[in-house]
């Protein structure tokens, strides 16, 4: 008797920690959204934050298609922030590849400068 | 108790345990990690001003992993919201660094172009210098004559005898006189022509005038407008050296630029 508690509690617990989560459908667009900005501001294999996103999101599909929900939220939540990341950085790289040009723009004025004083 | 039913059962807490506490590193170094990321950027008022929403993410993913942390079984959900709290962390950090380049951005455009116009400045105050040194060669050249004003000879040798064209060796100082009327665009002149005294008077008169005008329109085409040119002949008078010797002819043989002064204000015609 006192198994059979311990069995049904332990399925209880099962049931309810790993299979309780509705479909994240929303989760998974917002992911997919995530991973196309990133995509549009010219994120590529090259920064590592977007090819993680890439493989969470494959993870979070295949999760989906086997109804495993509450996997398949945690990698698409997990996706949309490694994109996201991937997305911030490449912007603050092209600002600081925008801030060394305008260096060079100064050291190369400053010089005419120079050469005219 | 039946072999089966603990078999069982031994199955799903392993089920349970590898389900929910893989192989993965320890939630807490996890939680510990996320939680000092957090601290950092907490403390940094550039990124709190630049994404205080991904700070604020970030706390609350924190939080959540704190809260899960003190369940049995959680530690998966433990990893995972710490790690949603330092990657909102990492976020937070690149808007901000992308917030301090683009500021930095701006303040550099702004000296780019402080710079342009000191170089336009400084290159215009060259090219002023460069121009007071043709004045300089310009005036060296013209004699100054208290009542005329500034006065430049071109000599006989420039052009042919008896004709009004000029000589190409006339160019070079011809093409000064172009470069330092354009640096001095006030200035207007009055082109002057004289002969000696042989030959008809008139004929003298008439020479005289054209040899002036010849110089004048290369003036003009040059790009002079021809509102700062006025044109004399004034033949055989005014010689400058006795018409007695063939050297005093050649002298008198000659046309005279006159300049006004920086005001345009010329000396009166002869």
């Amino acid at each position: 008797m006192t198994n059979r508690c311990l069995y049904s509690a332990l399925v209880l617990i099962a049931l309810t920690g790993c299979a309780s989560d509705p479909a994240p459908t929303e989760q998974l667009r917002l992911s997919e959204q995530a991973m196309s900005q990133a995509k549009a501001v010219g994120a590529s294999e090259q920064v590592a934050e977007l090819t993680l996103a890439e493989n969470k999101l494959v993870q979070a599909q295949a999760a989906m298609a086997q109804e495993a929900y509450k996997d398949a939220r945690m990698f698409a939540e997990q996706a949309e922030l490694d994109a996201r990341l991937a997305e911030a950085r490449v912007l603050t790289e092209k600002s600081q590849a925008q801030l060394s040009e305008l260096h060079n723009r100064i050291n190369r004025l400053r010089k005419q400068l120079g050469e005219l004083q | 108790m039946s072999a089966k039913t603990q078999a069982i059962t031994s199955v799903m807490l392993a089920l349970l345990l590898s389900g929910c506490a893989s192989s993965q590193p320890n939630s807490g170094e996890a939680l510990e990690a996320a939680r000092s990321r957090f601290q950092a950027v907490r403390e940094d008022s550039n990124v709190l001003r630049s994404a205080p929403k991904d700070v604020i993410r970030a706390g609350e993913s924190l939080a959540r992993a704190d809260r899960l942390s003190s369940y049995w079984g959680s530690a998966d959900d433990v990893r995972h919201y710490a790690y949603l709290s330092q990657r909102y962390s990492d976020i937070a950090e690149q808007h901000s660094d992308l917030n301090l380049n683009q500021e930095r951005a701006v303040k550099l455009e702004l000296e780019v172009q402080r710079l342009q116009l000191a170089l336009r400045e400084a290159k215009l105050l060259s090219v002023q210098e460069h121009g007071s040194w043709l004045e300089e060669q310009m005036l060296s050249l013209a004699t100054s004559e208290s009542e005329r004003g500034l006065v430049m000879t071109l000599g006989d040798v420039l052009f042919d005898a008896g004709q009004a064209d000029l000589q190409a060796s006339a160019n070079r100082t011809v093409l000064k006189l172009v470069h330092f009327l354009q640096l001095n665009p006030r200035r207007v002149v009055r082109i002057e022509g004289y002969t000696d005294n042989r030959g008809d008077k008139q004929v003298n008169l008439e020479l005289s005038r054209a040899r002036a005008q010849t110089v004048a329109d290369m003036l003009v085409d040059l790009g002079i407008d021809a509102k700062r040119i006025e044109v004399q002949g004034h033949g055989e008078n005014f010689p400058v050296k006795e018409n007695a010797s063939s050297k005093g002819r050649a002298q008198n043989r000659r046309v005279e630029i006159v300049f006004s002064d920086e005001q345009g204000r010329l000396g009166a015609a002869r």
